[in-house]
């Protein structure tokens, strides 16, 4: 016997965007779109956040850059781009093309760094917000010393905020002993939304080297192994700001997403689990809807948050 | 094209040297791959290990199968070992740059380190037995498991190995078997070299072609993860300056390209 199944309805409005759908691709882990475009309909995703942009070029860190953990990674890319203005004029018109929104993820090794990136996008068309990287933990200045420090992120991204029209989204880092602190800072800065979290700062050693297995020493933890790290940190600044937030860090399937929704996420974003499989986003997406079909769940909207506590 | 599949172990049998050959069906896979190019597999449908694995494809069987020939050497290939007929995998490929095509008046001078032969194998099957295979190892348990070494010798005019404990072929490097091979020239035709195995001796064998004034082509190697150009991981460095992905601008480079760190 056939049975009709009403689709849940998986628009969400994200700080004045409307998104399609909740998911998102992690910025770093889907590079400017193309390199997943011949696995994944890119119309499909309710917005693709691209690698991070910086005012100039950067080179990145020497190799060996990833390592493999525990069901996750340890990653020193040393955020390697080619700089905003490439980004415009070689990545953006492509992913133009395609109807889902296109979030650009800056950084800087300075508060004008950020600032020049910021003002230089905000002159151009088809961006739908802007993502304020505050907590790269593999580059030796900026990055996560704006994201540890609550008076330098709160300065920064009250000057990001000044310079552009665009939504601002603060990514925040989670090697911090309280976030809701960096959380509240974000949105006195003015700040639209969240995204949480970046990696977790890790190591690993060769025993048999005595070498690290990084050549920057340290880097970012990311994967699985993450996720329950990242579902309490949306959940605390969840409670503790009104601003929608995207919660990311070990998503490889819908229930995992719908974990980060209940715990107060608007949006996920998927990333590592891209690297393990270039269909990871519209797997995820897959999921969620049949677990909404399941439950019984009329739209992604009303799960936002609706963790019970016992 | 790239494609993602659910590849088929046709088989997955031990050959000796702790290598295993291992048959995979994917639709159409061996009609597009090219020596040189690789597959990501991943070992397991679990999330430990999570990333999947790089392996150079060592021959296309027909239009819908390849092979791959890999060492026992870790936690991945371990578990790769424990497949079976009939079990699937997750398989992203064919990737990357391979080869270029070998020229009609080029010798191919084919340059193995340790496990650094599949790419090379297939290469070999594209030359019409013209190609000079040197196979070089530590010790004979690090050269090519024997099929192999009978396979390369049926693909090509001449195989010479060398170990460096003596214990198989001539006593030496890889790296003295090509000096001498370029020495001589007693081939006719212009000698190309083609390389894949550890970065110092992609290092080595790249600075004697360049003395000997030479075309060189190495296959790189570096950890990767997503196989596809995404996560910056596997970053070569170039002499232009900066990063090229091995995935994506390679994993086959003109070995003029790269900078080499000097041992």
């Amino acid at each position: 016997m056939e049975t009709t199944v009403n689709r849940p309805s998986m628009w969400v409005d994200f700080a004045g965007i409307r998104l399609k759908n909740p998911v998102l691709t992690a910025s770093g882990t889907f590079g400017y779109g193309e390199e997943y475009a011949e696995f994944v309909d890119l119309n499909m995703l309710g917005g693709i956040i691209v690698k991070g942009v910086s005012i100039k070029p950067i080179q990145g860190n020497p190799p060996p850059r990833i390592w493999e953990t525990p069901s996750g990674m340890l990653n020193a890319i040393g955020l390697e781009n080619p700089g905003v203005d490439v980004f415009i004029s070689e990545k953006l018109p492509y992913l133009r093309k395609f109807d889902t929104a296109v979030i650009v993820n800056i950084f800087g090794y300075s508060v004008e760094d950020y600032l020049a990136v910021t003002e230089r996008l905000d002159s151009v068309e088809g961006i739908s917000a802007i993502e304020v990287n505050i907590s790269c933990p593999n580059v030796k200045a900026g990055g996560m010393v704006f994201g540890t420090d609550v008076d330098a992120s709160y300065a920064l991204l009250s000057q990001v905020r000044k310079r552009t029209r665009l939504p601002i989204i603060a990514k925040l880092s989670p090697n911090v002993t309280d976030i809701t602190v960096f959380a509240r800072a974000a949105v006195d800065a003015g700040c639209d939304g969240l995204s949480l979290i970046n990696t977790l700062l890790g190591m690993a050693i060769d025993v048999r080297s005595r070498r690290p297995r990084l050549a920057n020493c340290t880097g970012g933890l990311s994967g699985p192994a993450v996720r329950p790290v990242a579902v309490r940190m949306v959940w605390q600044a969840a409670k503790a700001v009104n601003i929608p937030i995207i919660g990311m860090g070990g998503i490889v399937t819908g229930e995992d997403a719908l974990e980060f929704i209940l715990a107060g996420a608007t949006a996920v974003a998927v990333g590592t689990a891209n690297f393990i499989n270039p269909r990871a986003s519209i797997d995820v997406l897959c999921g969620m809807e049949a677990i909404l079909s399941q439950t019984g769940a009329g739209s992604v909207r009303e799960l936002i948050g609706r963790v019970n506590q016992a | 094209m790239n494609k993602l599949y659910r590849a088929e172990i046709l088989s997955n049998k031990a050959v000796g040297r702790g290598y295993r050959r291992m048959k995979l069906k994917a639709e159409g896979i061996g009609k597009t791959a090219a020596p040189g190019q690789f597959v990501m597999l991943r070992v397991t449908r679990n999330l430990d290990p999570l990333l999947a694995r790089p392996f150079g494809i060592f021959s296309t069987v027909s239009g819908n199968i390849i092979e791959i020939v890999y060492r026992i050497v870790g936690r991945g290939t371990i578990l790769l070992s424990d497949a079976g007929p009939g079990d699937e995998l997750f398989m992203l490929g064919p990737l990357g740059n391979g080869f270029p095509a070998v020229r009609k008046n080029a010798v191919p001078i084919l340059v193995s380190g340790g496990s650094g032969f599949p790419p090379l194998y297939f290469l070999a099957s594209k030359t019409r037995k013209r190609a000079v295979v040197l196979l070089g190892a530590k010790s004979e348990d690090c050269l090519p498991p024997k099929d192999v070494i009978g396979g390369f010798k049926k693909l090509s005019s001449q195989v010479r190995i060398a170990t460096e404990d003596g214990s198989a072929g001539e006593t030496g490097l890889i790296t003295d078997l090509l000096a001498d091979v370029l020495e001589r020239r007693s081939m006719k035709g212009e000698p190309v070299v083609y390389a894949c195995g550890p970065n110092a001796m992609l290092c080595a064998v790249s600075m004697i072609a360049q003395k000997a004034g030479i075309e060189c082509y190495v296959s790189m190697e570096e950890r990767m993860a997503c196989g596809v150009g995404a996560c910056m991981g596997c970053s070569i460095h170039m002499n232009m300056g900066g990063y090229s992905r091995a995935c994506k601008e390679g994993p086959v480079f003109d070995s003029r390209e790269i900078r080499w760190k000097q041992p």
